[in-house]
């Protein structure tokens, strides 16, 4: 790009210098030019082009598509200043001029010459920067005729400046005059595109106002200058007339254009303010439908709105109060609030005086707001009735109490304040009022978005419970020749209230235990990771079933809720000989299988953390089981028989029975995933909300 | 699921309760408050009529642990009838008839609140 640029530059040095270098050669010749006469005006049309391109790289570059109207102006207003300077320049030099003869112009010497390529190079390129910087203006919310009106102007000033291309410099012609006509109709037609002052702010328009105005005085100045046979004139009809037009065109559409955009900018100006303000009200909107989705930290929301709310209704003081959650209509209710902690954001206010407003009555403003839920104006705090309860606060004149309602409830109240009164207009109340619905909207966002971070977090707590849950149950079962034994548990739930386990008591003897807390959820994995650690204290010290329950019972009772109890069920196996012992304290009987005969084996028992010591010993029974080869044992939780089928049925003991029979002379991991399979069968998704466990115990004989 | 109601009634100055559809830990709450509302009028002879209860669940269970306590403290005592064997079976496991009287009849329960009074 650079290097295009610089080739742009040296290309159209080159060619004038060409152009100086042939006029300086041929001035003393009378006609002398004729002969490369037309050669002369294409090189001079090709500089201007290659300048022309350099202009509207340099310009894209550097504006990189983004800059703003008023600098732009400010640009074509020194342009033309340094045109203008230099014609001054040009014309306080004491330069002998020309000589005309024949409608032909003669310069004296070769100064003039130079002076006069100088001169029309600045005024071509002054011109073309010009009307580049004035398409952008045009082209600012451009119509469908925009672009059209303007390309129109362009191809008729080129064909004004081209119809001259062989007239002589004194001379005049009538296609000359008409199209120059019609160039200016089209200069006028353009004059009115002028949409960008609008959407200048005020402080721009009063630079627009200035930079108008001194490009009109330098375009008009250029004009007179251009309309007159001056020496500069005839200069620049010296060394090319239809440059000559074109400057002579782009002055006037300068003049024209810039003449009108310092009156429209000047009637623009009263109303400029206001403009401004409605602009940034809907800027500041904008912001924060924008922070709605963006900022999730309440904090930051709270500070962003206050400050906002000053903005939109140039309020000198403003705070706002968010009501507590839980319904209460303020804070301070509860040991260690303040009832103050509900202003989260507070701009040039101190918190004496907000206090003394929102609690200084029982009808304060703040309950009557609460109460109404509406927007309440207090254009007159010193002589209004409704707040003749705030005292010795100065500098509060006018005061606006916006209710953030959401879903008729209100969750905040948004207070704006004037040090004078009747400071707000019906125009603020209207915009605070807009402006509090999308605050309502930002904040119950952020307060959703804070739980579910919340739940998220919990959700995080329960998955590493449910992993420390899982390590609480045996990873692996013993292995014995004599007893094939299989189980599996799965929560319902994240967590749950199951529990089986199974411990070497010595050598060749076995506890294995089931239980179920009652409940599910945390709470049930809470005692069951308690029972966990009686079992294995307590199984190996023992050695009775029932005695293990009592002490167990014994252990639980003094830490467990009242509505709270567990069932277990105990049995002790000697893996020499099949004799099983089996106690159960509230739990769902064993099931046992054995080749002639299929029983649910239900000792009496209570369940554990009902009743304490005596009460509760004493409903335990033992029972004693001797094993023979191929007998089941299956011991299980609630949560198999009372699965529910989609019609509300609990699968029940008698299948459970029938299923296991059935499978009596499958292995033990046969008989559990048959169980498994069988229970999810019986059920559709919605029946299976229980813990589940089922241990096998299959015989295998010695 | 919330299809389980606690209605009240009263036979013989006896406070009868008549538990109704399904008592999981969703619906426990209702029991609750039932509970709760006799023991605040004072009403400490309560009968709990099981007879349309479908399920109990060891949540509900829980529900009776935690007022029998304050009722027997007042002279006062929770017992049970109607139940189906289903339910009965359930109160049964967890060794429920060593601790509450349960009657297959509401009016033998009756009685016995009266012979004790």
């Amino acid at each position: 790009m650079k290097i295009k640029k610089i080739l742009f530059v040296l290309g159209s040095g080159f060619l004038f210098l060409v152009v100086f270098i042939i006029d300086a050669i041929l001035k003393n010749i009378e006609g002398g030019l004729d002969g490369i006469f037309f050669i002369r005006v294409l090189l001079v049309a090709a500089a201007f082009v290659l300048l022309y391109f350099y202009v509207d790289s340099k310009i894209k570059s550097a504006e990189g598509g983004e800059r703003s109207q008023i600098q732009r102006l400010g640009a074509v207003a020194v342009w033309t200043g340094i045109l203008i300077a230099s014609y001054i320049i040009v014309s306080i030099l004491p330069l002998n001029w020309f000589e005309s003869r024949d409608l032909q112009l003669y310069p004296r010497d070769y100064l003039t010459i130079l002076f006069s390529t100088l001169l029309s190079i600045v005024s071509g390129l002054a011109m073309i920067i010009t009307v580049r910087y004035v398409k952008e203006m045009l082209f600012y919310r451009r119509t469908r005729g925009t672009k059209r009106n303007f390309v129109l102007l362009l191809v008729v000033m080129f064909c004004a400046a081209a119809s001259t291309y062989n007239l002589r410099p004194l001379e005049t012609s009538l296609g000359k005059t008409i199209l120059f006509t019609v160039a200016i109709f089209f200069i006028i037609v353009n004059s009115f595109r002028l949409s960008w002052i609008a959407y200048l702010s005020r402080r721009e328009k009063i630079y627009a106002l200035l930079y108008a105005l001194l490009a009109f005085f330098g375009f008009m100045a250029i004009n007179i200058i251009l309309s007159e046979m001056s020496s500069l004139t005839k200069a620049l009809l010296y060394f090319n007339y239809p440059l000559f037009v074109f400057v002579q065109l782009s002055a006037l559409f300068g003049s024209v254009y810039f003449g009108m955009a310092f009156i429209s900018t000047l009637f623009h100006l009263p109303t400029a303010a206001a403009f401004d303000r409605k602009q940034h009200e809907v800027s500041s909107l904008y912001n924060l439908s924008r922070l709605i989705t963006q900022v999730f930290d309440f904090n930051d929301l709270a500070k962003t709105v206050t400050k906002m709310t000053l903005e939109v209704c140039e309020a000198s003081g403003a705070w706002l109060e968010v009501l507590p959650s839980d319904g209460a209509k303020e804070f301070g209710k509860k040991a260690g609030e303040h009832r103050l902690d509900g202003i989260v954001s507070r701009h040039n206010i101190e918190p004496e005086a907000v206090e003394q407003i929102l609690f200084g009555s029982e009808q304060s403003v703040r309950s009557l707001v609460l109460s109404s839920k509406k927007i309440l104006l207090v254009d007159n705090v010193k002589g209004d009735r409704r707040t003749s309860y705030i005292s010795r606060i100065r500098n509060v004149g006018t005061l606006l109490v916006v209710p953030l309602v959401s879903h008729d409830e209100p969750i905040g109240i948004l207070y704006a304040t004037k040090e004078i009164d009747h400071g707000f207009e019906d125009d603020d109340v209207n915009i605070v009022s807009g402006f509090a619905d999308h605050v309502t909207i930002a904040i119950e966002n952020a307060k959703l978005f804070k739980k579910s971070l919340e739940k998220e977090r919990l959700q995080r707590e329960l998955l590493i419970a449910q992993e420390m849950q899982k390590r609480l149950i045996p990873q692996t079962l013993p292995f014995f020749s004599s007893a094939d034994m299989k189980a599996v548990s799965a929560p319902a739930l994240e967590v749950g209230g199951d529990y089986y386990d199974i411990v070497m008591l010595d050598e060749h003897r076995i506890g294995i235990v089931i239980g179920d807390v009652s409940g599910k959820g945390v709470g049930a994995a809470f005692y069951m990771a308690e029972v966990k650690g009686i079992f294995q204290s307590l199984s190996k010290i023992y050695s009775s079933p029932k005695e293990f329950l009592v002490k167990a019972n014994e252990a639980l009772i003094s830490s467990i809720d009242k509505r709270s109890f567990i069932s277990l069920i105990y049995a002790i196996l000697d893996t020499r000989t099949g004799e099983l012992v089996l106690s159960r304290a509230g739990h769902c009987p064993m099931l046992y299988v054995s080749f002639d005969k299929k029983q649910y084996v239900k000792p009496t028992g209570m369940g554990l953390g009902l009743r304490a010591g005596k009460l509760f010993e004493e409903t335990i029974e033992e029972r004693h089981i001797t094993m023979k080869k191929g007998d089941v044992c299956v011991f299980y939780t609630d949560g198999v028989t009372e699965s529910r089928s989609s019609t509300g049925e609990e699968f029940g003991y008698e299948r459970l029975l029938d299923l296991v029979a059935a499978h009596r002379n499958r292995s033990a991991e046969e008989i559990k995933e048959g169980i498994i399979q069988g229970v999810w069968n019986y059920t559709d998704e919605h029946g299976y909300d229980d813990d589940l466990t089922v241990f096998v115990l299959k015989w295998q004989g010695v | 699921m919330s299809n389980f109601k606690v209605s009240f009634r009263e036979n013989n100055n006896v406070h009868v309760m008549d538990l109704k559809g399904y008592l999981d830990a969703h619906t426990t709450p209702h029991l609750e408050e039932a509970f709760e509302k006799l023991i605040a009028e004072k009403k400490y002879n309560i009968l709990v009529n099981c007879k349309d209860l479908s399920y109990i669940s060891s949540a509900g269970l829980g529900v009776f642990m935690a007022y029998i306590e304050d009722v027997r403290m007042n002279k006062g005592d929770i017992k049970l009838s109607n139940m189906s064997p289903k339910v009965f079976n359930i109160f049964d496991l967890l060794g429920f008839p060593m601790l509450y009287e349960i009657f297959k009849d509401e009016n033998e329960a009756v009685k016995k609140f009266e012979a004790k009074s």
